[in-house]
């Protein structure tokens, strides 16, 4: 399908990488580096047509293409089929992920055999399991496309390349890492207290495109609910919601 | 009156599988040159070509999804389709009949294979077409025109050389039963091996034609195959097509909506912020539930 959509504002940009979104609000950068906080818009980026990582660099700090594209252009760009793996069980993760195109997930199979979803990664998302890349341990994680699905490998070589160019990258990654903290803090308390519903919210808003693009037998397990629990709360807010 | 000339004829290239019930070329937008805003109202067109399904006891077809912000239109040429959606309307499109949905403000519906044609199996065939509809028609009320082909139109043609349906518009004087939001014609032109038919619509409503059967030749000269689409130019008003053996031809004329579109997924709006008020209020539930 053709999306005619238009990118965002150009001075306004999406703090989305390594992945996560605010519930009531999301960071902005503008383009003179200073952050506020707009409550209650969550606007997301998953209309955007472009999700180059470039683009998504260019748009959110202060960085010049022609510098960011050579830099870049030394990833491994690789496409995968829908059902692919990039990473399994037992394997050795070496890269992060940033998806330009497509749909990933990571998940877990427990001794039961039953999977559990950690995360989904769409466009302009990041994906990588820290405690293989970082700690060089052997991965608990199963990675796979979702759909036919763009990826570029990101190294530490770059991130140690964008920061030698650009100061503004450290910080911004730096906040990064620190939003990617805080939504699996709340990811944690949601897991351990919040109720079905409640979750099923908090995902529409992270990931407003999925309930089309993945079954709800996958997003019942990244809630941590059965599929018929996913099917009984969207169908009281379907009572409850009607006009 | 000028002549209307072809533009470019189109072999659709691959096919893909909506659901696992319909293996459709999508002609409109996917082919170069025929984008959404270049064949308005008509914003996408779904074409399987005559495919042969094996009997399953377990319809195919394509579970529930919603749409808002324009029409589908679904034609059977072969086969037999069976809808449901969440305002609780349903029904079986039957061989030479159509099915015309607004799902304006939104609705969720599925379709499938029809149960016992889908336990039989067999050559399936179908169209679905999308009309758009202008910005304050947008967010109307869903409804449904479910029309047999004994409500079409017909216009017999000199010497029992064929009959001209109309879905909806007219052809000459005879008018078709769809009410639509913008004027459009929409024809079925059944012809016997040698006929011939003139059509005329106005110079600016995006034209063009689909071989479902046969093959056919425009103003003495194009030649369209089965299973081939042809868009015709904004210049000129008629244009004819003669039968070269029994053929099958769906013909769209329609003023064109001169609004912006986003599109996205299955919901076509004019503004991105549309869009995303589409996913929210689909995802809360705003479009009502449907059993899967």
């Amino acid at each position: 399908m053709v999306q005619i959509l238009n990118r965002p504002e150009k001075d306004i940009v999406w703090v989305v990488g390594l992945g996560f979104q605010e519930k009531n609000s999301i960071w902005f950068y503008k383009k003179n580096r200073q952050v506020s906080t707009v409550v209650g818009i969550i606007k997301t980026f998953f209309a955007m047509n472009d999700f180059t990582l470039t683009t998504y660099l260019t748009s959110n700090i202060d960085a010049n293409k022609n510098v960011i594209e050579p830099l870049i252009s030394h990833c491994k760009v690789k496409h995968f089929k829908k059902s692919e793996f990039l990473l399994r069980q037992g394997e050795k993760c070496k890269y992060s992920f940033f998806v330009e195109k497509g749909l990933l997930r990571q998940y877990s199979i427990d001794e039961k055999g039953k999977e559990h979803v950690i995360l989904f990664a769409p466009e302009g998302w990041f994906m990588s399991d820290r405690d293989s890349v970082y700690f060089d341990q052997p991965s608990s994680y199963f990675i796979q496309a979702m759909e036919d699905t763009d990826l570029l490998f990101i190294t530490d070589e770059l991130i140690f390349q964008l920061a030698k160019e650009y100061p503004s990258f450290l910080e911004f990654n730096n906040r990064l890492l620190h939003n990617h903290i805080r939504q699996l803090q709340k990811r944690i308390t949601q897991l351990l207290s919040a109720t079905a519903e409640e979750r099923y919210l908090d995902f529409i808003k992270i990931y407003p495109d999925l309930m089309l693009r993945v079954s709800q037998i996958q997003i019942a397990s990244y809630l941590g609910i059965t599929p018929e629990s996913l099917s009984r709360v969207r169908k009281e807010l379907a009572v409850k919601n009607q006009p | 009156m000028t002549t209307r000339q072809v533009e470019q004829v189109i072999n659709p290239a691959g096919k893909h599988f909506v659901g696992d019930g319909f293996l459709v070329h999508n002609i409109i937008p996917g082919s170069q040159g025929l984008s959404m805003q270049r064949v308005s109202p008509f914003i996408m067109l779904d074409y399987n070509a005559p495919h042969y399904f094996p009997p399953s006891a377990t319809p195919r077809g394509v579970g529930v999804h919603p749409h808002r912000g324009f029409e589908t239109v679904t034609i059977a040429y072969k086969g037999k389709v069976e809808h449901h959606d969440s305002s609780g309307g349903g029904g079986v499109i039957g061989e030479g009949d159509v099915q015309w949905m607004t799902a304006a403000s939104g609705v969720l519906h599925k379709e499938f294979h029809e149960k016992e044609w889908s336990k039989k199996g067999g050559d399936f065939q179908m169209v679905q077409l999308w009309v758009n509809l202008p910005a304050k028609d947008k967010m109307s009320k869903p409804k449904y025109q479910a029309l047999t082909n004994a409500q079409f139109g017909k216009y017999s043609l000199p010497n029992d050389s064929g009959v001209i349906e109309v879905i909806a518009g007219s052809y000459k004087e005879v008018t078709g039963p769809a009410s639509t939001f913008t004027p459009l014609h929409l024809l079925n032109a059944r012809l016997n091996r040698g006929a011939k038919a003139e059509f005329s619509f106005p110079a600016n409503y995006n034209t063009a034609l689909l071989v479902l059967e046969g093959n056919i030749t425009v103003n003495g000269k194009t030649l369209v195959p089965a299973n081939n689409f042809a868009l015709f130019k904004n210049e000129g008003e008629t244009f004819s097509i003669e039968a070269n053996e029994n053929s099958i031809v769906l013909l769209l004329s329609g003023e064109p909506i001169n609004e912006p579109i986003a599109h996205h997924g299955p919901f076509v709006m004019n503004t991105k912020q549309e869009i995303l008020e589409a996913f929210d209020d689909f995802n809360k539930g705003k479009f009502g539930y449907l059993e899967d």
